[in-house]
């Protein structure tokens, strides 16, 4: 019904032919353009210091790799999956130093990413994927597809639309086989959740995933405890009401987390940090920076959960400081923004700003800001709805 | 360059319509002067600046270049606020996106700034043989309503520079001599120029 397992693994075979890069000879120049290709096989454009940094990105991805198998010859296979450990430190009861102890380790080696390889066995264990899917009958999946096919609805119309231009060029995604992949997974998620559909955004998030997860059916359960379980409820809803409330959420915690110069300087240019923070929070992150970039996030957001989003917002803000102040000119602040996202190829160089200059924040905290941002969502959403519906009845 | 203008224009402009209509296409060709078959779905808004010079005046467009999916119509007013001029778009060959620029056009009567200059573009004319939307339906709409209206195709490029070009001469005949009261100025600003961003919603 849908592709065999060697189609299935088709993104994967795609991570193991990474090749070294060279920049050409014409292009020797630091300033000037070049079109090269990054370890998940998405064409990007930079000078030659982005590809020599990406090179080294890949050098140290080795190094990272090395350093997990080094950890399994020690603890033993899967020592990262075992309950105790990826449920965190809240089982105090059966809490022991061994666990306690790996818990610490595991968290600090994923803030410093887990090798590609990995990634599918880690993310679908450590995000609860693996659990939601152990809660329903093994043939779900197919199941789910054998009843959706051949139906048609706005949801399957626009996922239509938008299977050719999500990642266009792909070499795996943008191939009649990906989009095939793509579509089974976005359209299998929008008969599951009708609440949700489909939602422009997630055709980029499901593509990554297909990308690193060995199997569609995985890429199917990551999007599905991703949005279920990792993100703010109502995130992709009808009205986007939870991707409001992280939008507030979001403003607040600027002014607080980075020097109020720059809160107050945006806001005076009329700056609404929502304007480039939406697509961040909807595509996480993966329109904006380079892949490897990306990747990194999630591996901490599917450890961590949804605060990693805002640790991360803050950090490009937070980066670039300096220069936003002296901006006299909300496009200039965009242009700003772009051109750094674009080129952070050192997934590090973002992720210790977001994790060692932003300060400490729990989920806990987090999730107090939402439940004191929603009723101002909703009453606006409210407020916008009766006024749209009082055009509709001057109209007739 | 900018010695043959007096003036120095910058105007935010905002482009609305449903989903697939080619809102991105057409801020790419006029941009670029490019166009790809398969453009990237544009999630929240992308934002593009570019400087036209006419005889009178140069004008920076900021262009907001929004998402058409119905659901990302909440996170609109927050790109068309302070717009001095607006595009809404819909695709020749389905009457829907027709529909929906429609209510766009309303919205934006309501809610934009009233001085705003409004166009309504039918793109895709390329694909005449699939039309659904006649030209004097486009026509006969924006009449009643105050729009200015034109056919376009990104695709082929007809009529794309005339729109962007059409804005900027409206932009300019609109734009006072003189400094206005109760007009933003830019920020540390320099001799005439002069921001069309006008009141809030």
């Amino acid at each position: 019904m849908y592709g065999t397992q060697s189609k299935r693994d088709l993104a994967l075979e795609f991570q193991s032919q990474i090749p070294i890069l060279r920049p050409s000879i014409h292009s020797r120049r630091a300033n000037l353009t070049v079109k090269f290709q990054d370890l998940y096989m998405f064409t990007v454009e930079g000078n030659v210091d982005d590809v020599n940094v990406l090179n080294e990105v890949r050098e140290k991805v080795r190094k990272q790799g090395r350093v997990w198998w080094a950890l399994e010859a020690n603890k033993g296979a899967n020592w990262y999956l075992e309950p105790s450990i990826s449920e965190g430190i809240a089982l105090k009861s059966s809490l022991k130093f061994s666990t306690l102890a790996n818990a610490i380790t595991l968290k600090r080696l994923i803030r410093k990413g887990i090798p590609p390889l990995l990634r599918p066995k880690v993310w679908f264990s450590l995000s609860g994927a693996a659990k939601k899917k152990s809660t329903v009958p093994e043939s779900y999946y197919d199941d789910l597809l054998k009843a959706v096919e051949g139906k048609v609805t706005p949801a399957t119309r626009q996922i239509d639309h938008d299977l050719p231009r999500t990642f266009p060029g792909h070499p795996w995604l943008d191939t009649p086989e990906g989009h095939a992949a793509l579509r089974r997974v976005l359209v299998g998620y929008s008969f599951r959740d009708s609440d949700v559909g489909y939602c422009q955004g997630l055709n980029y998030v499901a593509a990554l995933l297909l990308l690193v997860m060995k199997t569609e059916e995985d890429a199917f359960w990551m999007l599905a405890v991703l949005l279920e379980n990792v993100l703010v409820n109502d995130c992709y809803t009808t009205n986007l009401s939870g991707c409001h409330v992280e939008q507030r959420v979001f403003k607040d915690l600027l002014a607080k987390k980075c020097p109020s110069r720059i809160a107050t300087h945006l806001e005076a240019l009329d700056f609404d940090v929502s304007l480039v923070a939406t697509e961040w929070f909807l595509c996480l992150f993966s329109k904006s920076l380079p892949s490897e970039t990306t990747l990194r996030v999630w591996d901490v957001l599917f450890y961590e959960g949804a605060k990693v989003l805002f640790h991360v917002a803050l950090a490009i803000f937070k980066m670039k400081e300096d220069e936003l102040l002296l901006t006299h000119h909300v496009g200039d602040v965009i242009n700003i923004l772009q051109k750094t996202t674009h080129h952070l190829f050192d997934p590090d160089e973002l992720l210790t700003v977001a994790f060692d200059k932003i300060g400490s924040m729990t989920t806990n905290t987090i999730s107090k800001q939402r439940k004191i941002q929603e009723p101002a969502v909703m009453a606006e959403l409210d407020q916008r709805l009766r006024r749209l519906n009082s055009l509709k009845l001057e109209d007739k | 360059m900018a010695r043959t203008s007096n003036k120095n224009i910058q105007a935010k402009l905002v482009v609305l319509g449903d989903m697939g209509t080619g809102k991105t296409s057409l801020v790419l060709r006029f941009i670029k002067g490019q166009f790809n078959d398969y453009q990237e779905s544009t999630i929240g808004a992308a934002f593009f600046t570019q400087v036209l010079s006419l005889n009178e005046a140069t004008i920076k467009f900021d262009i907001w270049d929004t998402a058409g999916q119905e659901r990302y119509h909440s996170l609109a007013p927050m790109y068309y606020r302070g717009a001095a001029a607006a595009i809404v778009v819909y695709d020749i060959t389905t009457m829907d996106s027709f529909v929906r620029a429609k209510k766009w056009v309303q919205e934006l009567q309501k809610q934009g700034n009233p001085n705003l200059i409004m166009f309504l573009a039918g793109n895709k004319v390329d694909l005449e043989k699939k039309r659904e939307v006649e030209f004097e339906e486009g026509e006969q709409y924006a009449k009643e309503n105050g729009l200015v209206f034109l056919e376009t195709s990104a695709k082929t490029a007809q009529n794309v520079n005339e729109l962007f070009y059409e804005i900027a001469k409206r932009l300019v005949k609109s734009s006072p001599p003189t400094r206005p009261g109760g007009m933003k100025l830019h920020r540390g600003s320099r001799g005439t120029e002069r921001r069309l961003f006008c009141c809030s919603v």
